[in-house]
């Protein structure tokens, strides 16, 4: 098996799902300036509200796929529903309130909301139900699923969609004429509050595909699920630039790579018995082939923030981003 | 055309505006003149509609209709655009797509391409420069661009603030060259400038603002001879 294209694939995997909820925060902060840190919670939503759909039909004898549709078109109307009620109750009241209280009450909207999943779907790690066939292909040494391939695709899908959605449409022009000037717009005869409800409420739309998307690819969805991934998403939407569409997409995909290769090779590369003439312990400890392994791969979820850590200390605009540090 | 009555603008404990009240007729080029701070901005921006978080009272008729109470959105529908101070282009849009924007407010697909040829030929260095960001503009071109931005919109009433700001005399000349062709096509303006000379030859007629209140008003031909105006305005 070859190790770094097997990672590569699991990297693109992982990174394209992180550049589509990063999206979300990305279009949200260039809109707003605000970090919507109840994004993940979306994300959750997304997961087990497919979850159910998905478990209540799979005793039926529809074909697989077009119950994981049922439950993709029942979870991204109610995910653009809560998007739009967050903005709404949450966010819009605060519009000229200091910058601070929006972002605690969006830190009190991902409590809420995890608190209501809690409740709707208890506290439990539920089983995503695998009605899907495993389907795997050999590539060059390393092994591909057919969920992986969906998965990369459906996600590059929706990034091209959002890209011609804010680059080529009217609602795209006056989305981009907000972020950079919300008085200018309102004198063009943009209804800004309404261009950033659409905004919370495509980002809601894409964060319910990446919730059911993640939740297949697991097998697994939970309550505080929307936590890690938010704040990873959150720190890939840092990494490209904060604000920045196209640098969300990159910084997705860059952090899935890196946490990927990094879980991929951090148990090699802190194995001791590299150093084994160090010590006479050691000596005797790898001498039957073992290994003294001073990091495995579950410290994965470490490199999303040692990435963020390192871009905050040494590229605070991050990498395509170009006006940031002080708004931040 | 436009009637502003008792027109009052406070931020916080600053009263800005004091109670001005004007009018401009249709077909009309009028200049309200000012020194630094005299409220003049805020003046445009209340009827614009952009100080929704401040307290601004009065009443502001456009044709007759009471626009006070709508949102600023609304008023490019009513014929009202304002080209504000300091341009307000958007920096990182194309020029095209800047003009573009101008016309947001509309759906008449056809026209709205014949009025961007047009300004394309009223203004064509815009044209040069249309898939160019509007932020590497030049600040005089930023200005036409921002004109023509409001003239997408198909305006009734323009209201300019402070259009010469920062620019050459050269580029000057040409913004204001401009303004009398656009007047001239029957666009009513209500010109805010620092260059009182200049405003009041574009203009037929003038008020002076001094601390939130209009302290004259007369012909333009009638404030240039006026002896206070030269002294306080003209520099002599
Ligand atoms: N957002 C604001 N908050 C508080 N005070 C303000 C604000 N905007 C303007 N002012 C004050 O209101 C007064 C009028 O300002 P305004 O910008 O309307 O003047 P102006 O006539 O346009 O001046 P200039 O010729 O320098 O552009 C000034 O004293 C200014 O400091
Ligand atoms: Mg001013």
């Amino acid at each position: 098996m070859d190790v770094f294209l097997q990672q590569v694939v699991n990297g693109l995997t992982l990174g394209s799902l992180y550049a589509v909820v990063a999206l979300g925060y990305t279009m949200v902060y260039g809109i707003i300036q605000l970090i919507n840190f109840a994004h993940g919670e979306v994300v959750m939503f997304g997961a087990m509200i497919s979850l159910s759909v998905i478990s209540a039909a799979a005793g039926s004898n529809l074909p697989p796929l077009a119950i994981i549709l049922a439950g993709v078109l029942v979870a991204i109307p109610a995910c653009m529903a809560l998007g739009y009620f967050l903005e709404r109750i949450a966010y819009r009241p605060l519009r000229r309130a200091p910058r601070l209280a929006p972002l605690i009450t969006a830190i009190g909207m991902s409590i809420v909301l995890q608190q209501v999943a809690m409740m709707l779907w208890s506290r439990n790690i539920l089983a995503f139900p695998q009605i899907l066939p495993m389907v795997v292909y050999e590539l060059a040494g390393a092994s591909i699923s057919a969920l992986q391939i969906a998965i990369i695709g459906i996600c590059f899908a929706m990034m091209a969609g959002l890209a011609l959605l804010i680059y080529r449409t009217r609602l795209g022009a006056a989305m981009r004429a907000t972020a950079e000037n919300p008085e200018i717009a309102r004198l063009m005869g943009v209804d800004v509050d309404r261009v950033i409800a659409a905004t919370f409420v495509i980002g809601a739309g894409l964060a319910a595909v990446a919730g059911l998307m993640v939740g297949l690819y697991y097998g697994l969805a939970h309550y505080m699920m929307g936590a890690t991934l938010g704040m990873k998403a959150f720190s890939a939407a840092v990494l490209g630039g904060i604000g920045n569409i196209p640098g969300a997409m990159v910084g997705g995909l860059l952090l899935g790579l890196v946490e990927a290769l990094g879980a991929g090779y951090i148990g090699d590369l802190t194995d001791l018995c590299q150093y084994g003439t160090l010590s006479a312990m050691l000596e005797t400890r790898c001498a039957d082939g073992g290994n003294v392994v001073l990091f495995g791969s579950n410290y994965q979820d470490v490199f999303a923030f040692v990435v963020l850590i390192l871009v905050l200390v040494f590229r605070p605009s991050g990498l395509l981003g170009e006006r940031v540090a002080d708004r931040a | 055309m436009l009637a502003v009555m008792d027109l009052q603008v406070h931020y916080g404990g600053i009263a800005a505006v004091k109670g001005v009240s004007f009018a401009v007729e249709k077909g009309e080029t009028v200049a309200l003149i000012g020194a630094n701070g005299a409220g003049k901005t805020s003046t445009l921006k209340a009827l614009a509609r952009l100080l929704a978080g401040y307290v601004t009272t009065g009443s502001i008729r456009l044709a007759g209709e009471e626009i006070s109470t709508l949102a600023p959105h609304q008023l490019i529908g009513k014929g009202l655009a304002l080209v504000p101070e300091g341009r307000g282009v958007f920096a990182r849009l194309s020029v095209a797509e800047n003009l573009t924007m101008g016309a947001y407010s509309r759906h008449d697909k056809s026209e709205i391409a014949a009025d961007l040829a047009h300004i394309y030929d009223l203004l064509p260095r815009l044209k040069e420069r249309q898939r160019q960001l509007a932020g590497t503009l030049s600040g005089g071109e930023q200005q036409m661009l921002a004109l023509g931005r409001a003239l997408m919109g198909r305006p009734s009433l323009l209201l300019l603030d402070e259009p010469s700001m920062g620019l050459a005399p050269l580029m000057v000349q040409k913004v204001f060259e401009t303004i009398r062709a656009v007047a001239a096509t029957g666009v009513t303006i209500l010109l805010v400038e620092q260059n009182a000379k200049l405003a009041l030859e574009t203009a037929g007629r003038g008020y002076v603002m001094e601390s939130g209140r209009i302290t004259l008003a007369d012909s333009a031909a009638g404030l240039l001879a006026d002896p206070r105006v030269r002294q306080a305005y003209l520099g002599e």
